[in-house]
């Protein structure tokens, strides 16, 4: 796949996982594993991304005399998520157009 | 190995990184190790589920752009003494041109590398080029009567598009592998500049 196109997908992807209810690193490559499986080099710079671009918070919350970073989805990270959705339906749209009525 | 060993390797071979970042992702790749063991695994297991800690710089290395590792390289990390700034600026003679020869160096092994794609592709623009002429000559001659000449031009022609083809490919070919090599050269120059040992 495109590496352009799968990085943004991850980054969706990681936005999703925490939409309910907030996550951390080790979680979020859990819950991601059975649909796919992302390294934690690639976690980490996705979620640094997604931080910078403000779609999620960082908090640092003690655990079991250690600590642990908390990711918070915000706003612009809802927001990001139905974007995609709108985006998907273009896609299979297209997709219908290109392989036929048995695409998706 | 245990997760101090590990954690203090990565450090050292972030070491050339600005300190927030390699502080940053030590704290990111410990956090993983200890929830990988709150969940079962041993010590031993966490950190071969995370990889080698030459594998894990490789790809902070790579991910960091060149301008971060240079600016970070060349960023004072105390202030200098006055004599320092003394020995510098009398040994300018001596360090710059020392300095300029390094960068044209890199510079013309680049040019070099990329001077066989060129070399590649001006090939096959050559050739297309020559293989439209003798289409052009081919067509004249045939309408100037001189049958036996055309035909053999034309067959010429053709079998120039023939190789052009071929050649086409090896084109790409070499693009594409110099660009990796490319690829590669910046990354262990990227890696030279960072490194502590390794």
């Amino acid at each position: 796949m495109d590496v352009q196109l799968k990085r943004g997908l991850l980054e969706v992807g990681v936005l999703a996982v925490i939409r309910n209810k907030p996550s951390y690193g080790y979680r979020i490559i859990k819950d991601m594993e059975p649909y796919i499986k992302i390294s934690e080099s690639t976690l980490y710079t996705i979620l640094k991304r997604l931080e910078e671009t403000n779609m999620l918070t960082v908090k640092t919350v003690e655990h079991n005399s250690r600590l642990r970073k908390y990711y918070h989805i915000t706003k612009l990270g809802l927001e990001k998520i139905e974007e995609f959705k709108e985006y998907w339906a273009d896609m299979k749209a297209m997709a219908r157009f290109i392989i036929g009525e048995e695409a998706l | 190995m245990t997760k101090e060993k590990f954690l203090e390797e990565l450090q050292v071979k972030l070491k050339g990184l600005p300190k927030e970042d390699i502080d940053d992702r030590v704290s990111f790749y410990s956090e993983m190790i200890d929830d990988r063991i709150e969940d079962g695994l041993s010590e031993e297991e966490a950190i071969r589920e995370i990889g080698t800690s030459d594998e894990i710089a490789s790809k902070v290395i790579e991910s960091t752009s060149l301008t971060k590792i240079v600016k970070e390289k060349v960023r004072l990390k105390r202030k200098l003494e006055a004599w320092e700034i003394v020995l510098i600026i009398l040994g300018f003679p001596l360090w710059f041109p020392l300095l300029i020869m390094a960068l044209t160096f890199i510079f013309v092994f680049i040019v070099l590398l990329w001077s066989g794609v060129i070399v590649a592709w001006s090939l096959e623009g050559s050739i297309i080029a020559t293989s439209i002429n003798f289409l052009i000559n081919s067509i004249y001659n045939l309408f100037s009567g001189v049958f036996i000449s055309s035909l053999g031009m034309l067959g010429t022609s053709l079998l120039l598009v023939g190789a052009a083809i071929f050649l086409f490919y090896a084109c790409v070919k070499i693009t594409e592998l110099t660009a990796k090599v490319t690829k590669k050269i910046v990354l262990s120059i990227k890696k030279a500049l960072v490194g502590g040992e390794s």
